[in-house]
C-alpha cells in the first residue's frame, strides 16, 4: 500500500497476548481517510488494546498494521508527528495551565505556528486558558486532551474513550467537539461503549467482544443486516398485559425503567398485540414503536447485559 | 521508543513545565530550598559552640582563703570554663542534683595549709587534693573532666616554676584553620542534591507513570533520552540554586572559608546524574509509585548517616568504613570536601573518577531500561 491509498489504516489479522491469553484475536479491519471509525464495545472486550496497538504504543503479539502507509512497529517516528492521540484516562501537569499545556505539547512537536487560540476555541476553554489543569472538571480536562491530541494538525485522530465518566451535559459538549472534527474532514478512530455516541458520530462502527469484531459497518447498515425488526414498548401498571403478550407467542421483558419490551417481527403485528391487550380486558398507559438502534444490534452479536439508561451498556467494572 | 535522538527544543520544553511546576508547588519549594538550610543552621550552631566550647563548671570553695581564691581565679583565666559559685554550707551532692550539675569541683577546708606544706622549703606532705564530683551518667562530662585536668595540670607547673619537659605544636595538614563548619558545609550540599535528585525522579516519575501522562508522551516525538536529559537538567538547575542558597547562608551565618572553584560545580552535577539515573531505575523497577519513593528511602538512608554526611567516616567501625567506601554518595563527599576545604585537586579528581563511572552507568542503565509508554511485558 502506498502513502496516498484510499486507507488511513488498514489492520491484518492483528493479535494481543498477555500470559497466553487473547486481548485482541486475529482482527482485521481498514479505516477510510476522513471517516470517523468506531470500535464498539463493553470494557475488556480489546479496544484501549486495539487502539494502543495502532497508535503505536503497545506491540502486537503477531499481525500487521499500517498508518497512513507506514509499518506502526518499524516506522514510529514517522508516524507519530501525523497522529494525534487522547489515549484513555488522559492526564497532564497539574500545575500548568490550559494554555501553557497546549504550548508545551505544541513545543514537543517543534511546531512553531500550532493556532493554539484556535484550539481552546475549538474545545471551547477560552474562559479556563489561565486554570491549572487539576482545578478543572473532568469534562474539560476531557477537553483539553482533546485540543492536545490536535496540536500537531494530525491526519488522524485517536480518541480512546473520550467521554467515559463524564455526566450527559459534558459528554454532549465533548460530541460537539467531535462533530466539529468530522466537519473538518479529519479521519478519527473512536473507542466507545457508549452507543449513542457510535451511532451519531460514526460513518463505520466495528462492534467488538472478547477481543473479535462481531460485525462492522456504516450504523444504518448493520441495524438493518443485523435488526430487521420492530420494538415496541409497553408502560402499563396492569400485569395481565405482560402475561397476554407472552400468550401470543412473544418474548416480552421489563427493561431497567419498567417497560415492557417486546421485540416485533412484522408490522401487522403491532395491531394483533393491541387488540389482542384490549379484547384481553388489560390496560396501558404508555406506548412507544420504534425501529431498532445500535444498542438491539450490539446485544442481538453479543449477548452482553443491557444498558443501563437509553445511552449505552452498563458500564463494566 | 527512539534511542539515539536528543531534541533540544523539547528539553527545553520540559525543563520550562517543571521548573513551572516546582515554583507553583509552595511546599516542594520549601522543601528543596529551605530543609537543607535549616540543617546548615541548627548544626552549625550546634557545632560552631563545640568549636569554642566554654564550658560550665561548679566549684565548693570550703576553704575561702587566698590560695583557694587564686586557684578558682586560675581556672577561670584558662577561658575553658564559666564558673558558678556554691555555698560552703550546701550539700554538694543534692546541690549537683537539684541544679542539674554534672560536675562539681570541691576545695577541701585545709587546701591553703597542704598547699604550704607542699611548696614550703622541706617540699613535705601529699598532693593537695581537690575532689571531682560528677555525674557519670551525663553526656559529655568526661570532656569536661579532661578539659579541667589539662588545665590544672597547667597550673600545677606553672606553680612549679619549672619549664616543661616536653611539649607539642599542632601542624594542620589544611593550609587554614578548619572548623567543623567547614567540614559539615560540603557533605550538607551532597546530601541535600542526592536526596532532592533521587526523590525529585522517583516521585514526579512515579506520579506521571500512575497518571498516564508518560503514556501520552509516548505518543509525541519525545525520546527516552530526551525525557532523562531533561530530569537530570531540571534538577542539576534546582541542584545549583539550591547549592548557591546554602552557601550564601554559610558565608552569611557562620563566616565559613571555603574553596569555590569548578569542582563544585562537577561534582553537583555528578551527584545529580547518578541519583535521577538511580531515581529512573528505581521508578522503572517498581511496580507502584509507592514501592518507588520504598525503595529509594532504603537506598538513600544509609548513604546519609554512613557516607561521612554528618560526622567523619573515620569515627565509624573498620567493617563500615568498607561499606562506606562501596557508597557512591562518599565518594561525592570525599571530592566536595577535598576541593572545598583542602583545595587538594589530585585527590578530588581521583573521586570525580569514580563518581563519574558510577554515574555513566547509572545514566546508560536508565536510558536503556526506561519506558515512557504504558507497555509491561
Amino acid at each position: 500500500m502506498t502513502q496516498n491509498s484510499e486507507y488511513a489504516i488498514e489492520v491484518n489479522n492483528l493479535t494481543k497476548r498477555y500470559k497466553g491469553l487473547s486481548a485482541v484475536d486475529n482482527i482485521s479491519f481498514t479505516v477510510k481517510r476522513g471517516e470517523v471509525f468506531a470500535l464498539l464495545g463493553p470494557n475488556g472486550a480489546g479496544k484501549t488494546t486495539t487502539v494502543e496497538i495502532i497508535d503505536t504504543i503497545r506491540k502486537p503479539t503477531s499481525g500487521k498494521v499500517t498508518l497512513l502507509g507506514m509499518d506502526v512497529t518499524k516506522k514510529k517516528y514517522k508516524i507519530i508527528p501525523r497522529i494525534g492521540v487522547l489515549p484513555q484516562g488522559f492526564s497532564s501537569f497539574d500545575r500548568i495551565t490550559v494554555k501553557e499545556t497546549l504550548q508545551y505539547y505544541s513545543r514537543l512537536f517543534c511546531r512553531r505556528k500550532t493556532d493554539i487560540n484556535g484550539l481552546i476555541e475549538l474545545v471551547n476553554l477560552k474562559d479556563k486558558v489561565k486554570v491549572q489543569y487539576k482545578n478543572l472538571s473532568g469534562g474539560l480536562k476531557q477537553r483539553l486532551g482533546i485540543a492536545v491530541a490536535l496540536v500537531n494538525d494530525p491526519e488522524i485522530v485517536f480518541l480512546d474513550e473520550p467521554t467515559t465518566g463524564l455526566d450527559p451535559r459534558a459528554r454532549r459538549a465533548v460530541w460537539d467537539v467531535l462533530l466539529g472534527l468530522k466537519k473538518k474532514g479529519k479521519t478519527v478512530f473512536l473507542t466507545t461503549h457508549y452507543m449513542e455516541e457510535a451511532e451519531l458520530l460514526a460513518d463505520t462502527v466495528a462492534i467488538v467482544a472478547k477481543g473479535k469484531i462481531t460485525a462492522m459497518g456504516p450504523p444504518g447498515e448493520l441495524i438493518e443486516n443485523n435488526a430487521n425488526y420492530l420494538v415496541i414498548m409497553l408502560k402499563s401498571v396492569d400485569e395481565k398485559v405482560f402475561e397476554i403478550v407472552k400468550k401470543m407467542g412473544f418474548s416480552p421483558v421489563y427493561d431497567s425503567h419498567g417497560y415492557i419490551r417486546v421485540r416485533l417481527d412484522h408490522t401487522d403485528d403491532v395491531r394483533r398485540m393491541l387488540t389482542a391487550v384490549k379484547d384481553g380486558g388489560a390496560s396501558f398507559t404508555g406506548l412507544d414503536v420504534r425501529k431498532p438502534n445500535l444498542e438491539e444490534v450490539f446485544l442481538k452479536l453479543t449477548d452482553e447485559a443491557l444498558p443501563e439508561g437509553s445511552v449505552g451498556i452498563k458500564e463494566a467494572e | 521508543m527512539n534511542l539515539h535522538i536528543i531534541h533540544a527544543n523539547i528539553i527545553w520544553a520540559n525543563i520550562i513545565v517543571s521548573i513551572k511546576s516546582f515554583y507553583r508547588e509552595k511546599t516542594v519549594v520549601f522543601f528543596r530550598l529551605a530543609f537543607p538550610v535549616i540543617l546548615i543552621l541548627v548544626f552549625g550552631t550546634i557545632f560552631m559552640e563545640r568549636d569554642n566550647e566554654i564550658f560550665d563548671l561548679s566549684v565548693q570553695d570550703l576553704d575561702r582563703t587566698k590560695s583557694s581564691e587564686e586557684l578558682v581565679k586560675a581556672i577561670r583565666l584558662s577561658q575553658r570554663f564559666k564558673i558558678t559559685q556554691v555555698s560552703p554550707a550546701a550539700d554538694a551532692q543534692q546541690y549537683a542534683k537539684d541544679n542539674k550539675r554534672n560536675l562539681i569541683v570541691i576545695i577541701p577546708k585545709d587546701f591553703e595549709m597542704s598547699m604550704m606544706q607542699k611548696m614550703g622549703p622541706s617540699g613535705i606532705g601529699t598532693p593537695v587534693s581537690l575532689t571531682k564530683l560528677y555525674d557519670p551518667s551525663s553526656f559529655g562530662v568526661t570532656t569536661k573532666i579532661g578539659v579541667l585536668d589539662m588545665v590544672l595540670a597547667g597550673i600545677n607547673q606553672e606553680m612549679s616554676g619549672k619549664p616543661p619537659l616536653i611539649v607539642s605544636e599542632p601542624v594542620s595538614i589544611l593550609k587554614k584553620k578548619y572548623r567543623f563548619i567547614e567540614f559539615f558545609v560540603p557533605g550538607i550540599i551532597a546530601m541535600a542534591v542526592m536526596t532532592a535528585s533521587l526523590f525529585g525522579a522517583v516521585n514526579v516519575n512515579a506520579e506521571l507513570r500512575q497518571k498516564g501522562v508518560l503514556r501520552k508522551l509516548s505518543t509525541t516525538p519525545i525520546t527516552r533520552i530526551d525525557w532523562i536529559l531533561s530530569n537530570v537538567l531540571y534538577q542539576f538547575i534546582l541542584a545549583v540554586l539550591s547549592t548557591v542558597v546554602m552557601l550564601l547562608v554559610s558565608y552569611g551565618v557562620f563566616n565559613v572559608s571555603l574553596e569555590i572553584n569548578a569542582w563544585l560545580v562537577v561534582f553537583v552535577a555528578l551527584d545529580v546524574f547518578s541519583f535521577v539515573g538511580l531515581g529512573m531505575i528505581l521508578t522503572r523497577v517498581a511496580k507502584e509509585a509507592e514501592s518507588a519513593a520504598a525503595s529509594a528511602d532504603a537506598l538513600m538512608f544509609p548513604m546519609m548517616f554512613l557516607s561521612g554526611t554528618f560526622f567523619p567516616v573515620e569515627m565509624m567501625p573498620e567493617f563500615l568504613q568498607k561499606f562506606a567506601r562501596v557508597l557512591p554518595l562518599y565518594y561525592v563527599n570525599e571530592g566536595l570536601r577535598a576541593s572545598m576545604v583542602a583545595a587538594d585537586h589530585m585527590a578530588a579528581l581521583k573521586c570525580a573518577l569514580i563518581i563519574g563511572a558510577f554515574a555513566v552507568v547509572v545514566f546508560v542503565l536508565g536510558i536503556m531500561i526506561t519506558k515512557l509508554d504504558g507497555e509491561t511485558t
